[in-house]
């Protein structure tokens, strides 16, 4: 009985632990991303630099107030999130939480297919690999496995355009939708910014085949590179398990050695991959920036990209601070999981 | 071993279908890529997708002053004076005339009846109340440093004198650039019972409004995704009736998917900007036409006449000196082999008015290289010796490595090759992000330096008077008196033919003053399917959809 309140004690402060350190994990991000946005230098100058005489850029930049003390602006900027208040861009006049709700939905979208494809191709194939593990074909799905996550998203992109939408003219080239259907779901009175949703919402079939098939080639370049990591974890933790004195029982009962594969080994070997999916959403978050730019995915990360460029510090800021609480959120549910099921990780 | 190999194969099979699920299972869905161009065939009432990599500032004229809001702002809006097609100069559009009514007061007179799409009548309040509130977004900064305002420095005030007659009252008398100022990003005129007074009126209220007058109204808008234009019944500008039934604008960010898009029919046509090489390869390609035009911007080399080499501040000062360094440059610089680096998307420039504007000649042909165009070291050599310029001159040259576009690098990398070859400069090359540079390069920072220019509306003197007076804002210590008499001149000159020769007269003295020396020209382009004619890309600068049919 007292072994079970430590017990309960020492997971509840575990919890505790790990949630506060969501706010100075977030803190240090927002700051970081504060000074190296300055770094770079100001929207103004990036928009209208060589365009206006030296006096007018000066004025303007005066006005904006990004003449001001650094850390006058960084407490400003430190006030206005605690109230909830991201500001408004200043490249294209949107509130920036605005910007999180509308683009936000498109990268949400787009991850959960790459999850999707990482789930369908990594776990079976890994499954595959530990049945025949040390056989060439082993050997084959290892070096696939390095190749799917080692391949820059922005490579493996442009191949899948190439082949598929150049080549092959079977899947479009960019875009989450055709001009056709953007329209027909522009039109809808209550919008998700999820495609699929939107898509069924027209009662369209064709609307329907066409969103998911602009999915197919982004879902396809994000999802490998998680795919490449659940492949190798699986076929590491398949093989583990059949050391284990409940396969040789089972083996000695006569089991198959498929049913062995998939439905008394790999249960347990799945049990990790909770953890990695909390490690891959930043590397998810990530290959987003890549996987939106490259096909024209308007979420997130391509906003990011976009803002980026033009040195947008308000948008900028507002998309990072979100994706840090997005990872901290996401990493704290995973550990606060993998504390439940496995009591070593709170100790 | 048997049943292993059985097992195994079901597991290979399992995998595979995993795999295979995504790709065919999802692509299953539907039995066309494209699936959604909803363009009908032929006739007037086509719908023309176009793509873009432009992106938007905002709708609101006060809220942005750059090329990809004001090529939206340029359908949805009217201006009192416009360019018509095939022409760089304006004429009365929503206006029925203007003229200056004393020296400091240019009045316009309205067309009867105007009203905007929404049903609000446009009135000369409508027109004060767009002026007013440019200057007064301008001024507190409610723009975000984003807006034209700018562009209105010569004005003062503006009255309404009855519900068809407005008065612009201007600090510089006898403007005549003024028209030109109406058309241009400061001009759309705006419904002042939507727009705000003294904020930016965001897109999605301007759109559910429908506060437009010009030839299109916007009927469907997600900003940098995708636009819906469908014509305004009740335009009455100087502009034609539009050619189709309705226009989407589809925007990208990567050019190869705006080339791969308009190569496959995906989309009709692509509109600003592919790269050299992109437009090299569709020039080649039978599914598609390639149109240029002439473009507004500019690119050349600048000197700072205080630091370049034996510049007024160097210990070693020779006004005459550091005027054949420049010469000789002129002499070197081979505008087609640069030309040839951008695959004609740039042409040669040969004077400071780029070609297709009243006023433009090329003052620098005859005066340099080989007196056609080209090259010529050996004059490049005799001008340095006659100075008594010892060879060779070190020259430190900076170009814009992010503001002007991939190839700034190469351009320079190729100018450095001229100059160098003949033996008679070291150029010493570097490369500066344009937030440093925008710095520098007005404040003394470097001695010869890259620039490039976007007009702002298309008349020759928004490349004189920018540039010339004292130094304009190159800030390059450049000043020569005559040619700022003659500018205010052009300024103020009523006659076109007059005004045309005291243009002429501007451009021959710099350039042999060679405060700049132009470079190249650029070029507007649009690839079209087969089907799609009409496209007009002329010294307006301006790209009206409108021409377009299929």
């Amino acid at each position: 009985m007292a072994s079970g309140r430590r017990s309960h004690g020492g997971l509840w402060r575990y919890l505790l632990v790990r949630f506060l350190l969501i706010f100075p994990t977030i803190f240090i991000l927002v700051t970081v991303v504060f000074f190296l946005m300055r770094m770079t230098g100001d929207p103004i100058t990036a928009a209208q630099g060589g365009k206006l005489s030296p006096d007018e850029l000066a004025e303007r930049i005066h006005l904006a107030g990004y003449d001001r003390p650094l850390i006058v602006q960084y407490l400003e900027y430190l006030g206005q999130i605690v109230q909830g208040n991201f500001g408004t861009t200043y490249t294209d006049h949107l509130a920036v939480t605005t910007v999180l709700a509308r683009y936000g939905t498109a990268t949400l979208e787009l991850a959960v297919y790459a999850l999707l494809v990482a789930g369908i191709v990594g776990i079976p194939l890994g499954m595959l690999a530990a049945y025949i593990r040390d056989k060439w074909g082993d050997a084959v799905l290892r070096v696939l496995a390095i190749v799917f996550y080692a391949t820059p998203i922005f490579f493996s992109g442009l191949l899948f355009k190439l082949v598929f939408s150049t080549w092959l003219h079977v899947l479009p080239v960019a875009g989450r939708a055709s001009t056709g259907s953007e329209l027909r779901m522009q039109l809808l009175a209550h919008p998700t910014g999820i495609d699929l949703i939107d898509a069924i919402q027209t009662g369209d079939p064709a609307v329907v085949g066409d969103v998911l098939l602009h999915a197919v080639l982004p879902a396809l370049a994000l999802g490998l590179l998680t795919a490449g990591v659940f492949l190798r974890l699986v076929r590491t933790n398949v093989i583990g398990t059949f050391t284990t004195g409940y396969i040789d029982s089972a083996r000695s009962r006569g089991v198959g050695e498929f049913r062995l594969v998939t439905k008394h080994a790999y249960k347990p070997a799945l049990i990790p991959i909770i953890t990695v999916i909390g490690l891959q959403v930043a590397m998810l978050l990530g290959g987003a920036v890549l996987t939106e730019t490259t096909f024209e995915w308007k979420g997130l990360g391509y906003q990011l990209n976009h803002y980026l460029q033009d040195r947008d510090f308000v948008a900028v800021q507002g998309i990072v601070a979100l994706l840090a609480v997005i990872v901290a959120v996401v990493n704290f549910v995973v550990d606060a999981i993998a504390a439940l099921v496995d009591p070593r990780v709170r100790y | 071993m048997a049943h292993a190999l059985s097992t195994g194969r079901r597991l290979a099979v399992a995998s595979v279908s995993g795999v295979a699920v995504v790709g065919l299972a999802l692509a299953g869905c539907s039995s066309s890529p494209s699936g959604g161009s909803t363009a009908s065939s032929g006739g007037s009432g086509a719908t023309i997708v176009l793509g873009t990599t432009d992106s938007i500032t905002a709708l609101d004229p006060a809220g942005s002053y750059d090329n990809g809001s004001f090529a939206v702002q340029t359908q949805v809006f009217g201006f009192l004076f416009d360019t018509p097609y095939g022409s760089p100069d304006v004429e009365p559009s929503l206006a029925e005339s203007g003229e200056f009514v004393d020296p400091n007061t240019f009045e316009v007179k309205l067309k009867e009846g105007l009203k905007f799409a929404n049903g609000h009548d446009l009135t000369a309040s409508d027109v004060k109340f767009t002026f007013d509130r440019q200057q007064a977004i301008g001024a507190s900064g409610a723009d975000g440093g984003n807006g034209p305002s700018s562009l209105l420095a010569n004005l003062d005030s503006t009255d309404v004198k009855d519900d068809l007659t407005v008065d612009f009252h201007l600090k510089v008398a006898n403007d005549q650039t003024f028209e030109q100022v109406l058309s241009s990003p400061v001009g759309p005129i705006v419904d002042e019972e939507v727009f705000s007074p003294d904020a930016i009126t965001p897109d999605d209220d301007i759109v559910a409004a429908n506060a437009f007058e010009g030839q299109y109204v916007i009927t469907s808008y997600k900003v940098n995704e995708l636009i819906q234009y469908k014509p305004n019944p009740d335009y009455v500008g100087v502009l034609d009736a539009p050619a189709n039934g309705e226009v989407d604008v589809k925007y990208y960010t990567d050019s190869s998917n705006l080339k791969l898009d308009v190569q496959s029919g995906n989309i009709d046509a692509a509109y600003r900007s592919l790269s050299p090489q992109d437009i090299a390869d569709l020039s080649s390609d039978p599914n598609v036409t390639v149109t240029t035009g002439p473009g507004g911007e500019i690119r050349y080399i600048v000197f700072n006449f205080n630091t370049q080499p034996f510049g007024a501040t160097q210990p070693d000062a020779d006004p005459a000196k550091a005027l054949a360094v420049r010469q000789a440059v002129a002499d070197l610089i081979d505008r087609d082999a640069l030309s040839d680096l951008y695959q004609g998307t740039y042409t040669p420039l040969y004077s400071y008015v780029p070609d297709g504007l009243t006023g433009a000649n090329t003052a620098l042909k005859g005066l340099y290289g080989d007196g056609n165009g080209g090259p010529d070291a050996d004059k490049a050599k005799q001008t340095l010796a006659a100075a008594g310029v010892t060879t060779p001159v070190t020259l430190n040259i900076t170009y814009n490595s992010d503001h002007y576009g991939p190839l700034s690098g190469d351009e320079y990398g190729l100018i450095k090759d001229q100059l160098e070859t003949s033996g008679l400069f070291t150029v010493n090359l570097s490369g500066v992000q344009n937030v440093q540079f925008s710095k520098d390069a007005p404040n003394d920072g470097y001695p010869v330096f890259q620039r490039g220019w976007f007009p702002d509306y298309s008349d020759a003197d928004n490349y004189l008077t920018p540039f010339f007076p004292e130094g304009g804002f190159l800030h390059n210590h450049y000043d020569n008196p005559q040619v700022d008499e003659l500018i205010t001149q052009e300024v103020g000159e009523a006659d076109p033919s007059k005004r045309a020769e005291i243009i002429g007269q501007i451009q021959d003295l710099v350039a042999k003053d060679l405060d700049t020396i132009p470079l190249l020209q650029g070029a507007q382009v649009i690839v079209t399917g087969k089907s799609v004619t009409g496209a007009v890309l002329d010294a307006s600068f301006k790209f009206r959809y409108a021409t377009l049919s299929k």
